[in-house]
């Protein structure tokens, strides 16, 4: 965006130009939002979480009605696929309606939403509530929700832990929803308690979980992203309609640390020796001349469709037949968390 | 800059929350403000990223 590129360059040459601040570091705490977070249980001394009891899984399952036949390949696919996965896939085969709601969830289907809150009401079994939790949890981390996902979460914690094996990546993506709020302070503590209490879960989340510790806490020392992530989080209120007192106070905190930090690098810039001049040298030169990485690929460079895209592009009466869904199948406080949701995605840009 | 930007947000934000105590607020104002706040953090994460490739220290993300 042009305006965006002149705006920076006025930011650049001004208050926070020159060489000398590529030799420092940003001293202070920085600004965080405060407004409207959501509430988080203080993080557990004590490991909440016992150790997968597989046969009461299966048990459950079986009064689920799950077949002979679904249990005995559940306990074939634990040693494949770990236990999280194929109790996922044994839900998924027991249930018809569940499994077409993650389906829809993983074909980015606009409906998943719906599908899973329904599949979620009229479930009784804490195994099945726990499966579903987690799936419409996901979906609202992946369509830039966390504090509705740590809502969802949340239910999870306190209703369905040590009834299945999701309780791992729920732990996991509980840490990565408070680190999209941003609560980092909440996160990391979160991301080190799952690494501690989850040493079976799969190397794929927990090097996940040893990188956003070390993004997050590089992250805490930098104030600049810290108050972008504030004013990310900002953003979102917005959009929901919050402009009240504590939004606007978190906005006045973003103006204080502005004004801070420009003081700051004011301050640098007069102790720094001679003029700022964008005609010396760079700082940082690269040791060896060379292309950039990655594939110098030819093709179609169409972007994947996103639930937004869906969404728009799904007839006027589909729409409405969901929305109706919504208003006339589920009870008060799913109608409301639903009714945001869609409403989000009409509005998200495509 | 940034700062005139983020004190035009707030004071939208300010009109808008008064606005909605006497008559009823359309979407599409929230949807408004909400995007200016979007192109502040906007400029303020690219402006955190490129000192952080100078700096090696103000990174991380």
């Amino acid at each position: 965006m042009r305006l965006s590129s002149d705006l920076l360059g006025l930011v650049l040459i001004g208050a926070f130009a020159g060489s000398a601040f590529a030799q420092i570091q940003l001293p202070g705490e920085g600004v965080r939002p405060e407004g409207h977070l959501p509430a988080v249980p203080p993080v557990h001394v004590q490991n909440p979480f016992k150790p997968f009891d597989q046969p009461r899984f299966e048990k459950a399952c079986r009064e689920l009605g799950a077949t002979a036949l679904q249990v005995k390949t559940f306990a074939e696919e634990v040693e494949e696929v770990g236990a999280a996965r194929a109790a996922d896939d044994l839900i998924r085969k027991m249930s018809d309606k569940f499994d077409a709601a993650v389906t829809a969830a993983e074909d980015e289907d606009p409906r998943a939403a719906l599908l899973l809150a329904q599949v979620l009401v009229d479930a009784k079994s804490p195994v099945m509530q726990a499966h579903v939790r987690y799936h419409l949890a996901r979906l609202f981390l992946a369509s830039d929700d966390p504090e509705r996902a740590i809502d969802v979460l949340n239910e999870y914690i306190g209703q369905n832990i040590n009834y299945t094996s999701l309780d791992g990546e729920a732990a996991y993506f509980y840490a990565q929803s408070l680190a999209e709020v941003p609560m980092l302070d909440a996160a990391i503590p979160r991301f080190r308690a799952f690494l501690a209490w989850f040493p079976q879960a799969s190397e794929r989340l927990r090097s996940a979980a040893h990188q956003r510790i070390l993004e997050l806490e590089q992250q805490q020392e930098s104030r600049l992203h810290m108050l972008a992530d504030g004013m990310k989080k900002t953003t979102r209120d917005l959009r929901k309609k919050k402009t009240d007192k504590p939004v606007q106070l978190d906005q006045e905190g973003y103006l204080e640390e502005l004004d801070e930090l420009i003081e700051m690098f004011q301050e640098m810039e007069k102790q720094s020796s001679g003029p700022a001049s964008g005609l010396g040298p760079s700082n940082n030169p690269a040791a060896s001349s060379a292309l950039p990485g990655g594939e110098g690929k030819v093709g179609n460079l169409n972007k994947r469709p996103s639930l937004a895209d869906r969404w728009g592009a799904m007839r006027d009466s589909d729409r409405k037949k969901i929305m109706a869904d919504v208003q006339n199948t589920m009870p008060p406080q799913y109608q409301k968390m639903l009714e945001d949701y869609y409403k989000k995605l009409g509005k998200a840009k495509r | 800059m940034l700062r005139f930007l983020q004190e035009r947000v707030n004071k939208k934000t300010k009109a808008t929350e008064v606005e909605a105590e006497t008559n009823p607020v359309a979407q599409s104002d929230y949807d408004k403000v909400s995007k200016k706040q979007a192109q502040v953090k906007e400029l303020m994460r690219r402006l955190a990223e490129k000192l952080g490739k100078e700096n090696g220290v103000e990174g991380g993300r």
